[in-house]
């Protein structure tokens, strides 16, 4: 929505990193471009080009925990309200939202780098910190592959690319440990509450639905696509799930409801409480997530 | 004291008012600045960081808070005179409704470009009118503006079901996105969304202003009207589709700005403005500083998140507008 000063035009930018590529394909130093880092609103993320960001604004809890994580914890200089993990992260200046942040806030903590949570929200913001000459990199962390993006991209934007490495390695090899735990083992099928009125639960699409099926679980609404669909208690009714996982409040109204009581799960007090500080976010701790959903489903597992 | 001194000392203040509310949105925000850093910015010298705060991102803003309050004005002022109904309102007569079911569609169906929403809402804004007007001339009405003003009512109650049911069925992101985009800002102002804008007030002002005779005259009723030589039905249709389009043009820059177009009118004429000419240029006046003096209140009512734009206006508007009648009576 506002005039696109010629380096934001992203398109322009993509066609030019092409052709350069291009150019250089055909010389002799054939394998250094071929790998085009781009973020998740198509801008080019040219890190190696500038020296390592010494202040960094991460406006969305996830890549906030992930950039501790990598060690760059003590360059940031802002985070939005939601962005509580780690501890050291609330001594971070807070300037408000993460979606449609207020950018005047952001620039008033004068970054050299942002982090952006890629949604459709936060293009304006994304090129109105360009036009001020900020780099910035907007990423999506819905789902595993996407954290595992995140980290590599913000490694290598921040110079911490072996710290990334590591990241990633040891929260895919817990992954594979749960996995390989529950491999074997019935896996029962699970009703994942996230909101009553209206109803709604995780699709396929959900960051939750990986965590679940690695943790030996079977969404029984794993035929939806979409991250988060409303449902009725009469199909779930139908679907007849053996396990209910929701949250502390969310177990308690279940249990509570009459109306809940026509859910076999529920007259049979099968209602899970997920610890929903640990689930909620694709974030360094998806392998413990996800063995805190297997040790739910399937009691006395070894892990 | 003349009248006509009275009428230019109370237009000057009224003016001075708005250039103050004006200043004032460019020199605060949610970053204090310095007076003189503000000054220097503006002319692009000083702390790069500041002139980013000043130059992209409070001087398009405020600018197009000015607009969005001008056209809504005009609009209003130009549709109550027309149809001869004080509740007459862009907003009412489904433009809001049409430009929201586009909106809505948009963000629903995943569009993410950087125009899409504009695009969109102006669209449906666009669709809504159209089809107002279609369901008046289908009715047979030949200069009866509560024809049209039921046919805009009709086409907005469908386009609120329609905005239900996209809504019922949509993910809680774009839910968020879509009632963000209902509540009204102008936080995503650029200078291209304002140029453009510029463009329609301008043109759309200008039409309603050249029209304001005419609207004086539908005032005394259509066979008066006739005898002076108005077509009352040619005349209404054609000041209801300026001021839908300029309203819509609003709405496509800044979502939804409830309220502005239905009492600013009020307000200007509750200053003793009767002919159409001066209240049509008063309502712009004065809907470009309640507009401007929302979007201020909005950014530093809790810094550093904002308040809807279109909940602050009404909250600033209706006191004042509920003094002036208590002024009158």
């Amino acid at each position: 929505m506002r005039p696109a000063p010629r380096f934001t035009r992203t398109p322009i930018r993509l066609a030019a990193a092409a052709a350069i590529a291009t150019l250089l394909a055909c010389s002799e130093s054939r394998r250094a471009v071929t790998e085009l880092h781009v973020d998740d609103f198509g801008a080019v993320i040219d890190a190696g080009t500038v020296t390592a960001p010494a202040r960094i604004a991460s406006l969305n809890p996830a890549t906030t925990e992930l950039l501790f994580a990598l060690g760059a914890g003590p360059r940031l200089v802002a985070r939005t309200t939601w962005d509580v993990w780690p501890d050291a992260a609330r001594a971070v200046p807070d300037v408000g939202p993460g979606l449609r942040p207020n950018v005047e806030a952001v620039l008033a903590r004068h970054p050299d780098l942002v982090v952006l949570y890629a949604s459709a929200e936060n293009r304006v913001a994304a090129e109105q910190l360009r036009a001020a000459g900020i780099k910035v990199i907007a990423l999506r962390t819905d789902k595993i592959a996407d954290f595992v993006r995140a980290s590599r991209e913000l490694g290598r934007a921040t110079g911490e690319d072996a710290a990334a490495a590591i990241v990633v390695d040891t929260m895919q090899r817990t992954l594979a440990r749960v996995r390989a735990a529950t491999l074997h083992l019935d896996h029962p099928t699970v009703f994942w509450h996230v909101w009553d009125s209206p109803i709604y639960t995780i699709g396929s699409g959900s960051f939750l639905d990986e965590l679940l099926t690695i943790g030996g679980g079977t969404n029984i609404y794993a035929d939806r696509t979409e991250p988060s669909p409303q449902v009725s208690l009469e199909d779930i009714i139908r679907r007849n799930p053996s396990v209910i996982l929701a949250g502390a409040t969310g177990q308690k109204s279940l249990m509570e409801s009459p109306l809940w009581q026509s859910v076999r799960a529920v007259r049979e007090g099968r209602v899970f409480v997920v610890d929903t500080n640990l689930i909620g976010r694709p974030s360094v701790r998806a392998g413990e997530a996800a063995a805190s959903i297997a040790r739910l489903l399937h009691p006395g597992i070894a892990l | 004291m003349s009248a006509a001194l009275r009428a230019s000392l109370l237009w000057s203040g009224v003016a001075l008012v708005v250039l103050i509310v004006a200043i004032a949105a460019i020199a605060y925000g949610a970053v204090p600045l310095d007076a003189r850093a503000v000054v220097h910015a503006i002319a692009g010298r000083g702390d790069p960081v500041t002139v980013a705060i000043v130059r992209t991102l409070r001087l398009p803003r405020a600018v197009l808070a000015l607009l969005v309050g001008a056209g809504l004005g005009m609009a209003g002022a130009a549709l109550q005179g027309a149809l001869r109904n004080a509740l007459a309102e862009p907003y009412l007569l489904g433009v809001s409704g049409g430009a929201a079911v586009g909106a809505v569609a948009a963000v629903a169906l995943g569009a993410t470009g950087a125009f899409a929403l504009p695009l969109a809402s102006f669209a449906g804004a666009t669709l809504a009118i159209a089809v107002a007007l279609l369901v008046a001339r289908a009715s047979g009405g030949r200069a009866d503006p509560r024809v049209l003003l039921m046919a805009g009512v009709i086409v907005g109650a469908f386009a609120n079901a329609a905005i239900m049911v996209l809504l019922s069925n949509a993910p809680p992101n774009a839910i968020r996105n879509a009632l963000w985009w209902m509540m009204g800002s102008v936080g995503d102002a650029g200078w291209l969304t304002v140029g453009w804008l510029a463009v329609y007030v301008a043109l759309g002002g200008a039409l309603l202003l050249w029209f304001a005779r005419d609207i004086d005259i539908l005032a005394l009723g259509e066979e008066s009207a006739a005898a002076l030589g108005v077509d009352a039905a040619r005349s209404s249709r054609s000041i209801f589709l300026i001021a839908a389009l300029l309203s819509a043009a609003t709405v496509a820059a800044a979502g939804l700005v409830g309220f502005v177009g239905l009492v600013v009118p009020h307000l200007v004429r509750s200053l003793g403005v009767r002919r159409h000419r001066p209240l049509i240029a008063g309502a712009a006046l004065v809907g470009a500083g309640l507009v401007v003096a929302a979007d201020l209140v909005a950014r530093l009512a809790r810094p550093p998140a904002e308040l809807p734009l279109g909940a602050v206006t009404a909250l600033l508007g209706v006191p004042f507008f509920l003094l002036q009648l208590r002024r009158l009576s």
